[in-house]
């Protein structure tokens, strides 16, 4: 199977992020494909994230680690960088990218995405500008999505 | 002298050899009109001394040109000289100044201003480290930062920072930047807290032969793309590329492969006309392709048999097939006899004149007659535009054809040396210059303001002239030809067509420098000519003289704006062009008095026709350097 190949450094990153995982991020490989990883992202706290889990997906392609992970929101989350289908907007996942990041890296990165939305780098052109325009009612709104869609099982 | 003879000699196929003397006497009879006169016998010479011109001089005027073509072996060396120079003057490695220059877009001159201002800024934005980051002084084994995997130091490659990667990680980083383009001329170190340059050298002793090759295409390329005096010749397939010097408006470029652009918007070269009509003309032609391509499909009907037919050669002169052999033009449809000036009509193959139709048209009719004549006017002038494309690329071919199959033949044929044939090429390259320059006047005709009447007079006079004339030379050069190429031996009547080739060359040259000229005025003669008269003349001779070169226009963005200024100086004195276009009740009892004093000899004392007026401003012009033209 394709797992059979896995290169030993997908194995030893899966390795330490079992063993030594990330506060706040829980990183495991699906049984059918090593490549294939179920993430879950605490809400940093001070955030209008905070108490929300968030899903994500990410795959590791063929030519990792020279090309980046593919990652995505699973969860809906209102922020300016991320957009409807949960794609987000982050230069270490596209031209940042180097193969010396990795998946803890990555992840890490996003939570931090999540503690400091840059509406003025949107993906979603419609949160960042009430994001620029009404901070405030912004932010409740992104509090608002994480109780509804965010507050676990 | 019949002056009225003269000037039509002058474009006259059988008395070409005449022509000095006509017009020096031509000019002569003129000396009335004040603002001719007052130029020295240099004008005279400007018709007279033409014989021995060649295109020799053109190219003995190229070392004053501002731009120099760059071959692929050029390229490299200047390339390597600058790096060179570089590293010298900072005494640094020869990797480390080619990493320098590309990040100063190759300009030696910034890299040593950068670098003597603040060299440990340079530095640290370039990524030219003077010591490790990172070291492992006792390590006999050291972890991969890319796969993890332990390797013997010896296997272990890094940047100046020492960040360890193993010889196969560094390969494929390398591999997949310069796949990702020329990014990878800025390569740095794995680690994205480092910013350690990545030169050619480390790239050489880590990528793959194939990796090695294109990135050194890409440092071939920044060298022309990134340098902002530099371009690639836009030609397809052409390698070449142009480094431009100088700082003038001229912007013409002629590339060894014979491709001639304009090095500032690197469209084909369009002098006179100026960038900025040519981009609203191209986008205007690609957004109306569709509609032009319809309606300019390749073949028209007849007008007399109404058979559909095709056009296969460059010239305008269509003749039917038998049993019909109408002759017309191409542009028109109308009868090729009524376009002689003897016939008593003109050349007005160019003149667009909408149809106007009198008559009571509800709002609805109105503006569907207007979309109507905005397209055909539209059409009118790209379907003239684009037929001088063709005819000038079905000439390219032919002066290719001349130049690499016939010309050995005829010379043989003939009996002649091929030095002797040179007019015959010569004739083709200014027939394709000519069809450019054509080809694009139609373009300035389209944007030329309806409202501007005397100017769009005067233009369309001195098109239709230069058409006219390149006619007659494409005709003769493609037609007449034939004779000869397909004779078995040296035929009588060859220096007739020698002597008669030559003179239409030098006379179509002679209409299109005056029609170049004129629109690098902005036709700014219509206007000015009336208020300064006795001093235009002059002063337009010692603009034209001081430039050298190519003529140059001062006018290649803001032709207008001179003619704004004359609105506001005009005075009550009416522009003698306008004046005499308009009804003789404009002219007062001193002017006609004036111009009767001036026609001199002339038989009938007419008032000069506007045809007449022009042709005075062409003959008495100055004398002008003569077109460039493509090798």
């Amino acid at each position: 199977m394709a797992n059979s190949n896995l290169p030993r450094r997908i194995i030893k990153e899966t390795q330490r992020l079992l063993s030594e995982p990330a506060p706040g991020i829980s990183a495991s490989p699906s049984e059918e494909n090593m490549r294939y990883f179920n993430v879950m992202i605490l809400g940093p706290s001070q955030s209008p994230y905070e108490g929300g889990v968030f899903k994500l997906e990410l795959f590791l392609p063929e030519e990792y680690p020279m090309a980046p992970p593919k990652v995505r929101f699973l969860t809906k989350i209102y922020h300016p960088n991320i957009d409807k289908l949960g794609r987000i907007c982050l230069d270490i996942l596209k031209d940042k990218w180097s193969p010396a990041l990795q998946i803890r890296t990555v992840l890490l990165s996003i939570q931090a995405l999540l503690s400091a939305p840059n509406p003025d780098d949107p993906l979603s052109e419609n949160i960042a500008k009430h994001w620029k325009t009404n901070e405030t009612e912004a932010v409740e709104t992104a509090k608002e999505w994480t109780r509804l869609y965010a507050s676990g099982e | 002298m019949d002056s009225d003879d003269d000037m039509h000699d002058a474009n006259d196929v059988e008395s070409v050899e005449d022509d000095d003397d006509d017009d020096e006497g031509f000019y002569s009879d003129e000396m009335g009109f004040d603002y001719y006169c007052s130029d020295d016998d240099a004008d005279v010479d400007y018709v007279i001394e033409d014989d021995a011109e060649d295109f020799e001089r053109i190219h003995s005027r190229r070392p004053e040109n501002n731009y120099i073509v760059l071959k692929d072996s050029d390229i490299q060396q200047r390339q390597d000289d600058d790096i060179t120079r570089v590293s010298t003057v900072l005494s640094i490695s020869q990797d480390a100044s080619g990493i320098l220059l590309r990040h100063f877009n190759w300009s030696v001159s910034k890299v040593h201003e950068a670098w003597f201002a603040d060299e440990e800024r340079v530095r640290k934005m370039v990524g030219l480290l003077e010591e490790l980051v990172v070291w492992f002084p006792n390590a006999r084994e050291l972890t991969c930062g890319i796969c993890f995997e332990s390797f013997p130091r010896g296997r272990i490659k890094s940047a100046a920072c020492g960040h360890p990667f193993c010889s196969a990680c560094w390969a494929g980083y390398i591999s997949t930047s310069i796949n990702d383009g020329p990014g990878c001329l800025l390569l740095r170190c794995p680690d994205p807290s480092c910013g350690a340059a990545v030169g050619q050298d480390m790239i050489n002793s880590l990528a793959s032969d194939e990796d090695k090759e294109k990135y050194s295409r890409y440092l071939h390329r920044s060298y022309i793309e990134d340098n902002k005096k530099t371009k690639w010749c836009p030609a397809p397939g052409c390698e070449y590329a142009v480094n431009f010097v100088g700082d003038n408006e001229n912007y013409d470029v002629s590339c060894l492969c014979t491709y001639g652009f304009c090095w500032n918007c690197t469209e084909e070269a369009h002098r006179p006309v100026d960038c900025g009509t040519v981009a609203k003309w191209i986008l205007k032609n690609s957004a109306e392709s569709e509609n032009m391509n319809w309606i300019l499909a390749n073949s028209k009907p007849c007008p007399k048999c109404k058979r559909p037919i095709e056009k296969n050669q460059g010239c305008m002169h269509m003749t039917c097939t038998p049993p019909c052999k109408f002759e017309f033009c191409w542009l028109c449809l109308g009868a090729w006899a009524d376009h002689g000036e003897r016939t008593g009509g003109f050349y007005a193959c160019n003149r667009y004149e909408a149809a106007k139709q009198e008559g009571a048209y509800d709002e609805a009719e109105r503006r569907r007659e207007m979309a109507k004549n905005s397209l055909e006017r539209y059409t009118h002038y790209y379907e003239r535009w684009a037929s001088n494309q063709t005819s000038r690329q079905k000439a390219l071919a032919d002066l290719h054809q001349m130049q690499t199959v016939h010309m050995e033949k005829l010379s043989e044929t003939q009996s002649q040396p091929e030095s002797q044939l040179k007019f015959i090429t010569e004739a083709w390259q200014q027939i394709v210059e000519c069809r450019r320059v054509l080809k694009w006047t139609y373009s300035y005709g389209y944007y030329l303001p309806e409202y501007e009447h005397a100017k769009r007079q005067f233009f369309e006079y001195l098109q239709g002239e230069a058409e006219s004339g390149l006619e007659r030379l494409h005709q003769c050069a493609e037609k007449e030809l034939q004779q000869f190429l397909t004779a078995d031996g040296p035929s009588k009547e060859f220096n007739d067509f020698r002597t008669k080739l030559a003179g239409l060359t030098r006379v179509t040259r002679n209409y299109f420098e005056n029609l170049v000229r004129a629109l690098e005025n902005g036709l700014s003669d219509v206007d000015s000519q009336g208020t300064c008269s006795g001093t235009s003349s002059k002063s337009m001779a010692g603009t034209s003289k001081g430039k050298g070169g190519r003529g140059k226009g001062t006018s290649r963005t803001g032709g207008s704006s001179k003619n704004v200024d004359n609105v506001g100086a005009a005075t009550p004195v009416v522009p003698i062009l306008v004046r005499w276009l308009g009804s003789s009740s404009a002219h007062t009892q001193r002017e006609r008095e004036r111009e009767r004093e001036s026609s001199g000899n002339r038989k009938n004392n007419k008032r000069p026709s506007f045809q007449k007026l022009a042709e005075l401003w062409i003959v008495g012009g100055v004398r002008v350097p003569k077109l460039s033209c493509v090798r």
